[in-house]
């Protein structure tokens, strides 16, 4: 079985990495099966091209609107946030302050609640990861009514956070649906978005509830490519469920794997705002702040611009380091398996 | 995969379970669509008693639903032809042309993702204030341009550089020019790819509700779901009318998901799977 | 997908399907290209625009129209567009419109902190409002430092509602509300053996802890004390503070209110569970929203009304009241005289005596004749007004109150103390 996987491991890595470098890597074969234009010039050595040929300037042209989009709307309010969050509020507007906005952060309560929220949504994500992954794998499996569960586990990704926040506000709420069943059961009914101590963890769930069936989506694109042969030489091998799942699943899904890490922790961290907003504004007693949530509220209820924009930069860093530090461990993670 | 039958009915149980707590808020919601506000002060949680279509015509008269509904088909229309034209030829691009800072490009637009709107809000607007498209459709329809733009244009990129760079070859030795290669081959090659990512944005677009409340500060260029969510809150106790708002506004989203089903779950997967 | 990709019979297919399901918009968005422009095009000078979000209140009609007609008597020419804001995001939609400098040109402000907070970016009315200074009241909750910043055309309160069916159901006096703080834990007592709570509290955004303040504060405050607090001079330390807290965690200990209560909003599931008939108490408002009018559409003769209850021996019980909302001028709007003369239309007497009627607030035009409303709490409630004074609630800063907000949850949390939290507040005020 190891042998087969070694082998699959290298056509793999070539075809796979869905990301960063993969159409630039594939670029030069492209390059040199293109025949040599008609045009003559370029027929005659590659180092005196003539500048401007249309096949030099079109890739250009072609990305210039995106590149002027981004950099008109993401990096230069970036970079005017960055300035913003050197300058005071108030009376202090457009006054050059320094550091102040960023020692006020740090002292801030909220804002550490806010940071530490943000490890609680990294330790989430393991979780938020498996659930999909492991229905995506029920599904496979072939369960009996698995067409209608495709169907249906996709439905809350198509609604708006804002709604299923709404929706949730009510189900949860204390003489809600939610505990209406726990009594049922024969169960204490719990304050779910009231008690500080696992309000988060009722928002993250439900956040998990909202977005598993987009994983779960690309999980089953990944085992339609999963090679029935390795199965079939497991089963052979007297492999139990498992035991399948560990030794052929996952090392053959591992590319998905990752592309899913990447996209449910960009989700987790950009994407909450609507669902926090609606169902906690954060309380009870903050306990539930994320950093976007505090940018939010600084800049309208409190009225301070500055700050959220120091605020701003301050998530914009941690999502550059977790972003990268991900990566980094997923490739890592990858090329062991 | 051979797996017992016995197991696979066992699975069946949580699966279904499932089901059961994706499918029950829904179906909650559409419950208090349909009571009064007087019963449902009375009773928040039972079934309803009464049936019909009241409410609905309710929350499409009072809060002008038909008019925000008519700005997010047209601004949902015009990001949605505003990222697949840009997303496609930044896509194609970068997987199967070469040129200098190629690379360099591709991680800034992807870098992007790592942007939450928050972060560039305040300024955002300052900008768009600028350029004078503050309350416009054509703002809100680039700021949904700029928010989804380096997902597409990822997804894209991705979808296309499974392409073999032979087809290109054979355009050039008919004497096709780039853009000619973009418009002729690529643009329909893509369809695919173009259909499902073009209704993933849409979805985006039609169920935003941060960023059109902040772009669109007038009443009449609202978009539905920010008229919805303008219905409950502290000024309206009447959660019954909400949630018919809710229902209006998600039943679009929900037939299209039916009917393109398959295409929204192939654009999701993308950029997510080998060839 | 390289199967999806060779598979052409099928993209076409759904091509069709796509084009059908997409050209039907598409002709809707071209057929109504024209009408969208159009609101862009007209001159800024012409038109004056209006946020709030009352306007969009069915109940709130009567009184839109009758300021839109008292001001196009005055200026047939000028156009007055109302935009009714989602209220959850009111303050940070005009943040925006503060920062990008554009906005609308007359803004609806809540009285106190909020205000305060963007006078930077309303003009002045002082040299403007003449008779009107005699005919409203509320102002107070509208000046900062001397200036006048808006014209009020609400007066806001937190008087406590009571359902009589409830206090019956208890086996209490249904026309003898509590006036002692005594009294009120007998009713509570009472209330307790029934299947009823005695409060419905949400205290989700943490605004119960304000009402809780400014209610029982005037029990137990003395008066001297009172006005001090109202002028800035706040000791956090002192007794009377400490017990109005640990009432707060006593109240909620002694099972006086619904479970869940930081999870249940304030807006709307504490009032609709009152409503509902769930408790025998609330603390409601005056004006607004969560008023004599809106409750008594559901409770109808069932609805009573008392002040809060004295506590103290230096205690008084009064209804706490002040301005509620009010109009200002933005400060980059063309002809502030044509702005100004816009609020002096929204405040009329027929305009507030519109509101008063249609939408259950209490106006602040002292001209308004209230007797004949035929809800009975609404007299009472008149009949208080002239010896209420301000909420202690509203002399707090935004921060401040914030903090409160927070502080109020961990209460009931259990997870900070009394002592702790005026330490906090202590601390916060004095920035």
């Amino acid at each position: 079985m190891t042998d087969v996987n070694a082998a699959r491991l290298g056509t793999r890595t070539d075809a796979g990495d869905p990301g960063v470098g993969r159409g630039p890597r594939r670029v030069p074969a492209a390059a040199t099966s293109a025949p040599a234009p008609p045009t003559g010039p370029r027929a005659v050595g590659s180092r005196r091209r003539p500048r401007w040929t249309e096949q030099r300037v079109a890739p250009y042209l072609l990305v210039l609107p995106a590149i002027l989009i981004v950099v008109l709307l993401r990096i230069v309010p970036l970079v005017m946030g960055a300035n913003y969050s050197f300058t005071g509020d108030g009376d202090a507007n457009g006054v050059w302050v320094g550091l102040d906005n960023y020692r006020t952060l740090y002292h801030d309560e909220v804002f550490q609640i806010a940071i530490k929220n943000v490890g609680l949504l990294l330790l989430a994500l393991p979780v938020a990861v498996a659930i999909p992954g492991l229905l995506a794998t029920f599904l496979f499996l072939k369960v009996p009514g698995y067409r209608f569960y495709r169907s249906v586990y996709f439905f809350p990704v198509v609604l708006s956070p804002v709604i299923i926040g709404a929706i949730f506000n009510v189900v949860l709420s204390f003489g809600g649906p939610a505990n209406q069943l726990l009594a049922r059961l024969g169960l204490e009914p719990r304050d779910w978005l009231g008690n500080s101590s696992y309000a988060m963890f009722t928002v993250i769930g439900v956040h998990i509830w909202a977005t598993f069936g987009m994983a779960l989506v690309i999980f089953m694109a990944g085992f339609a490519t999963v090679d029935q042969s390795l199965l079939d030489a497991a089963r052979s091998d007297g492999a139990n469920l498992w035991q399948t799942v560990w030794h052929v699943i996952i090392p053959e899904l591992s590319q998905t794997i990752q592309f899913v890490f990447v996209t449910t922790m960009i989700g987790m961290l950009t994407g909450m705002f609507g669902l926090l907003y609606i169902m906690t504004g954060g309380g009870p007693g903050g306990a539930t702040y994320l950093p976007e949530l505090y940018i939010w509220i600084q800049q309208g209820q409190m009225n301070r611009p500055a700050l959220a924009s120091a605020a701003s930069m301050v998530l914009f860093v941690l999502m550059l380091v977790v972003g990268f530090a991900q990566l980094r461990l997923l490739k890592r993670a990858t090329k062991e398996t | 995969m051979g797996t017992r039958g016995f197991s696979r009915w066992v699975l069946a149980i949580p699966m279904a379970l499932l089901a059961v707590a994706t499918l029950y808020p829904l179906l909650f919601t559409l419950n208090v669509s349909q009571k009064t506000r007087r019963e449902y002060i009375l009773d928040r949680f039972g079934l309803t008693d009464t049936f019909g279509v009241s409410n609905f015509v309710d929350a499409w008269n009072t809060s002008g639903l038909g008019t925000y509904a008519l700005n997010s088909v047209i601004v949902t229309t015009g990001s949605v032809i505003l990222l697949l034209l840009f997303g496609s030829m930044a896509g194609f691009a970068f997987s199967q042309l070469h040129f200098h800072g190629s690379k360099a490009a591709f991680l800034l637009i992807l870098g992007a993702l790592l942007v939450p709107f928050q972060v560039v809000m305040v300024p955002f607007f300052r900008v768009l204030g600028q350029i004078g498209l503050l309350d416009t459709h054509a703002g809100l329809i680039l700021a949904y341009t700029a928010q989804f733009l380096p997902f597409t244009v990822f997804l894209m990129t991705s979808y296309y550089s499974r392409i073999p760079g032979e087809i290109i070859g054979a355009g050039r030795v008919d004497g096709a020019s780039t853009f000619g290669i973009y418009l002729r081959l690529m643009l329909p090659l893509g369809r695919p790819a173009l259909l499902s990512v073009g209704i993933l944005n849409a979805l985006f677009c039609w169920n935003d509700v941060l960023i059109s409340l902040l772009t669109m500060q007038s009443a009449d260029h609202r978009t539905l779901m920010v008229g919805v969510t303008a219905l409950r809150g502290q000024y309206s106790d009447n959660i019954p009318l909400f949630a018919s708002g809710v229902v209006m506004a998600a039943l679009p989203v929900l037939v299209v998901y039916l009917f393109f089903q398959k295409q929204i779950t192939d654009g999701v997967t993308a950029g997510s799977t080998k060839g | 997908m390289p199967t999806a990709l060779m598979n052409g019979s099928r993209s076409r297919r759904t091509t069709a399907r796509l084009t059908a399901v997409a050209t039907a918009p598409l002709l809707v968005v071209l057929a109504a290209c024209g009408a969208a422009s159009d609101a862009n095009s007209e001159g800024a000078s012409g038109k004056l625009v209006i946020w709030d979000w009352k306007s969009g209140d069915p109940a709130a009609q009567a009184y839109v129209d009758a300021a839109k007609a008292d001001f196009a008597a005055k200026h047939p020419d000028v156009e007055v567009e109302f935009v009714a804001q989602p209220f959850d995001n009111y303050y940070t939609l005009l943040g925006t419109a503060i920062e990008s400098g554009s906005g609308p040109d007359v803004v609806l402000f809540n009285g106190g902190a909020q205000l305060r907070d963007r006078v930077d970016a309303l003009v002045p009315l002082d040299d403007y409002l003449g008779d009107n200074q005699e005919r409203l009241t509320g102002w107070e909750s509208f000046q900062d430092e001397g200036a006048t910043y808006a014209v009020p055309i609400t007066l806001q309160g937190e008087p406590f509602y009571y359902n009589k069916a409830v206090y019956e159901e208890a086996g209490l006096d249904p026309e003898a509300p509590p006036t002692t703080y005594n009294e009120l834990t007998a009713v509570c007592d009472a209330i307790a053996e029934t299947d009823k709570d005695c409060f419905s509290l949400g205290n989700k955004e943490g605004i119960a802890m304000e009402f809780h303040l400014s209610t029982f504060g005037p029990g137990v405050f003395s008066p001297e004390q009172y006005d001090a607090w109202l002028a800035g001079d706040r000791d956090w330390s002192s007794r009377e503070v400490k017990q109005l807290f640990d009432m707060w965690v006593q109240q909620n200990e002694d099972g006086w209110f619904n479970d869940g209560v930081n999870s249940t909003a304030m807006f709307m599931d504490e009032f609709t569970m009152f409503q509902g008939g769930e408790s025998g108490n609330v603390v409601g408002l005056i004006s607004d929203v969560a008023h004599w009018k809106s409750f008594d559409e559901v409770l109808g003769d069932d609805l009573g009304v008392y002040r809060g209850p004295v506590v103290t021996e230096q205690g008084q019980s009064l209804l706490p009241a002040e301005g509620g909302i009010g109009y200002g001028v933005a400060e980059w709007t063309a002809d502030p005289d044509l702005a100004y003369d816009l609020v002096d239309s929204l405040s009329s007497t027929a305009a507030l005596t519109a509101f008063y009627a249609e939408a259950g607030a209490i106006a602040s035009d002292t001209t308004i004749d209230t007797s004949d409303a035929g809800i009975p709490a609404v007299a009472d409630i008149t009949s208080w007004l002239p010896e209420s004074k301000p909420s202690l609630h509203t002399a707090l800063s935004a921060d401040t109150l914030d903090l409160l907000h927070r502080l109020s949850q961990q209460l009931i949390d259990g997870k900070v103390t009394v002592d702790d939290a005026l330490a906090q507040l202590a601390a916060s005020d004095e920035q």
